[in-house]
């Protein structure tokens, strides 16, 4: 057998994997810068944190997140992991490096995490995120400005319609606590909540022995949806979780002053992971992406298994998902501002600099090259500039026109 | 919506729950019909349903409890539309119950089934080693023909494991049909979906009463 009968073919990737070309790197590219500078006009100051983690590290989490991690070993045989997720990674840094930091600390970061795919489902083994965490503020004020710097951050990246859906967890454990909920009931709940089953979560809740309201208001618990008449339900029937209320009523009033009113949904079904997050969980929808494209919460116990107890609030937010939905709302990518001039790269060399000293992208060709239309065809470049005896004609092709310009610096200028 | 055994029942319960079906009941070989008021309806397998709601191809879909253990979706279950009652069992050849003896001596159980993830978790929680040989239709051969010691399956009546000389020997779940919705979709349109869930539940309750 020849070695060609044994080899994938040329440009095989591993499942899971894949290349981004320049279209889509570009786009990426604008979300990402439009994230980072709504994060920075908040003072949140980027981390970084390596890719590769010691697993018994992200462990101390105790997230659950690791059991789709890549793993590998060091020369010792210890268990590395390539990080599944930011969240914890920067939790380290935070409760590790920033120690003696006087708080609150504010933080954001960007990058390449990696899960390992499942057969059969559409889903990528490295994802971009991005994120801010908030750290050492606790309180609804914190929540409010975590979920309003989410909304910004969308809204700076393009997504008009966003919808946040905001529970909280401590709602529920005030209410399963008050009600005497016994554990191994609690056990069946969380992980019917985990699952998203409302159906295993009624029977179980229907089961048990209490007062026809409170019964009624448990078994509909992660069904209750609307705005700070949740609250208001949930405080009416079970008063002992009153003070959980309260701080989500008085989030909701923040984001009411904030303009959030429309674009947030009450929702006490969103009960991820109960382990990690300790009181608001959010996540952020929009058309177009089957998934949350961010979500997060308050996890105040987190920074404390990395020996540094501290409140903390933040969100991740998955770029490609973000740049799906994106996409959708966009419609076809539009032309790129940017010249292909024939004779950049010979006889129009000083006109190739005037016009990228003027901020115009040129795309250089020789002025015998006749793949001018089909370059800026194949790349998105809006004009093809040629000289035409004593002057050059600029044909835009995003406009379908076609001038003659003895200036072409100011009338490109003129038609950004 | 599923096609198959539960795609009469499922089109009555919409209907009790005030949708408008009439494009479903016109039938044809159509795979994707849509009604007057908009709303779209995609027919589809069974075992598809969760992926095509899970990708938001479709915002909510009806499908059995047993397909749901045996796919994971990442999706809400919303409500127990009640019909399609049937049950995940381990059923083996008639006479004595040769499980603990196939264990015993060669430490480990052949099953065939179609649900191999179901299958899987429910003989390792009781402890016990299987060899699963995946099959995709005709489960009840697999005793008969010595491709494997026993089955997974669903049975509603029992009717044909008993014509198959086969016998029930373990219950793994219940299952009936179950109204999903995808993630995102399910905080979208929330209002429209809280409203159709209302309207199944009170249909699902006035059938049962």
């Amino acid at each position: 057998m020849s070695p060609t009968d044994v080899s994938p073919p040329a440009g095989a990737l591993p499942s899971g994997a894949r290349d981004v070309l320049p279209v889509e790197a570009a786009e990426l590219r604008a979300v990402e810068n439009a994230l980072r500078a709504t994060f920075a006009r908040y003072g949140y100051r980027e981390v970084r944190t390596p890719v590769v983690e010691f697993a018994e590290q992200l462990e101390r989490a105790n997230s659950g997140g690791l059991e789709r991690a890549f793993r590998l070993f060091d020369q010792a045989g210890r268990v590395l992991v390539l990080r599944p997720d930011l969240t914890i990674p920067v939790a380290r840094l935070i409760a590790t490096r920033l120690a003696d930091h006087p708080g609150p600390i504010r933080v954001s970061y960007t990058g390449p995490s990696f899960r390992v795919p499942q057969p059969g489902r559409p889903v990528a083994s490295e994802h971009r995120q991005a994120g801010a965490e908030l750290v050492g503020a606790d309180g609804p004020e914190a929540d409010a400005e975590s979920v309003l710097l989410l909304r910004e951050a969308l809204g700076a990246a393009g997504l008009e319609q966003i919808r946040i859906g905001v529970g909280d967890v401590s709602v529920t454990e005030a209410v399963l606590g008050a009600l005497a909920v016994p554990a191994d009931v609690r056990a069946r709940l969380a992980r019917a909540a985990e699952e998203r089953d409302l159906v295993a979560w009624r029977r179980e809740a229907s089961l048990l022995p209490l007062g026809d309201a409170e019964r009624e208001l448990l078994a509909g618990l992660p069904a209750m949806r609307g705005h700070a008449d949740v609250f208001t339900r949930v405080a009416a029937v079970v008063p002992d979780a009153a003070p959980e209320c309260a701080r989500m009523t008085r989030l909701l009033t923040l984001l009411d002053r904030e303009g959030l009113r429309d674009d947030v949904l009450v929702d006490l079904g969103i009960l991820r992971d109960w382990q990690y997050y300790s009181g608001l969980v959010i996540e952020a929808y929009a058309a177009g992406a089957a998934l949350p494209v961010a979500q997060g919460g308050r996890y105040d116990g987190l920074a404390a298994r990395f020996g540094t107890p501290r409140p903390a609030v933040g969100f991740t937010i998955e770029l490609e998902l973000l740049h799906r939905a994106l996409a959708g709302v966009n419609g076809a990518p539009r032309p790129v501002f940017g010249v292909v001039l024939v004779g950049g790269l010979d006889d129009e060399l000083e006109l190739a600099s005037e016009l990228r000293s003027g901020g115009i992208p040129v795309i250089a060709l020789t002025s015998t090259d006749t793949r001018a239309d089909a370059l800026a065809d194949a790349e998105g470049w809006r004009f093809v500039l040629v000289r035409d005896r004593d002057v050059f004609r600029i044909d835009d092709r995003a406009a379908g026109t076609s001038a003659r310009s003895a200036r072409p610096l100011e009338d490109l200028s003129s038609l950004r | 919506m599923p096609l198959g055994a539960l795609y009469d029942d499922a089109i009555a319960v919409l209907e009790a729950a005030r949708v408008d079906v009439t494009p479903l009941r016109d039938g044809g070989r159509k795979l994707v019909f849509e009604a007057p008021d908009g709303t779209v309806f995609i027919t589809t397998r069974p075992s598809d349903v969760p992926t095509y709601v899970e990708a938001g191809a479709a915002d909510i879909g009806i499908v059995g409890r047993d397909v749901i253990n045996e796919r994971r979706p990442d999706v809400y279950e919303l409500l127990d539309l009640g019909f399609g009652e049937c049950r995940m069992v381990y059923a083996t050849a008639a006479g004595e119950d040769r499980t603990g003896q196939i264990i015993a001596r060669l430490g480990v159980l052949r099953v065939a089934t179609k649900y191999p993830r179901v299958a899987e978790a429910y003989f390792t929680a009781t402890g016990r080693q299987v060899e699963l040989v995946k099959v995709n239709g005709s489960v009840e051969l697999g005793p008969i023909v010595g491709l494997s010691d026993g089955i997974v399956d669903l049975v509603a009546t029992g009717r044909t494991l008993r014509e198959n000389g086969l016998v029930e020997r373990e219950e793994l779940f219940g299952s009936s049909a179950r109204l999903i919705a995808n993630r995102v979709s399910h905080k979208l349109r929330a209002e429209d979906i809280d409203a159709l869930t209302a309207r199944l539940a009170q249909a699902v309750d006035t059938e049962g009463a």
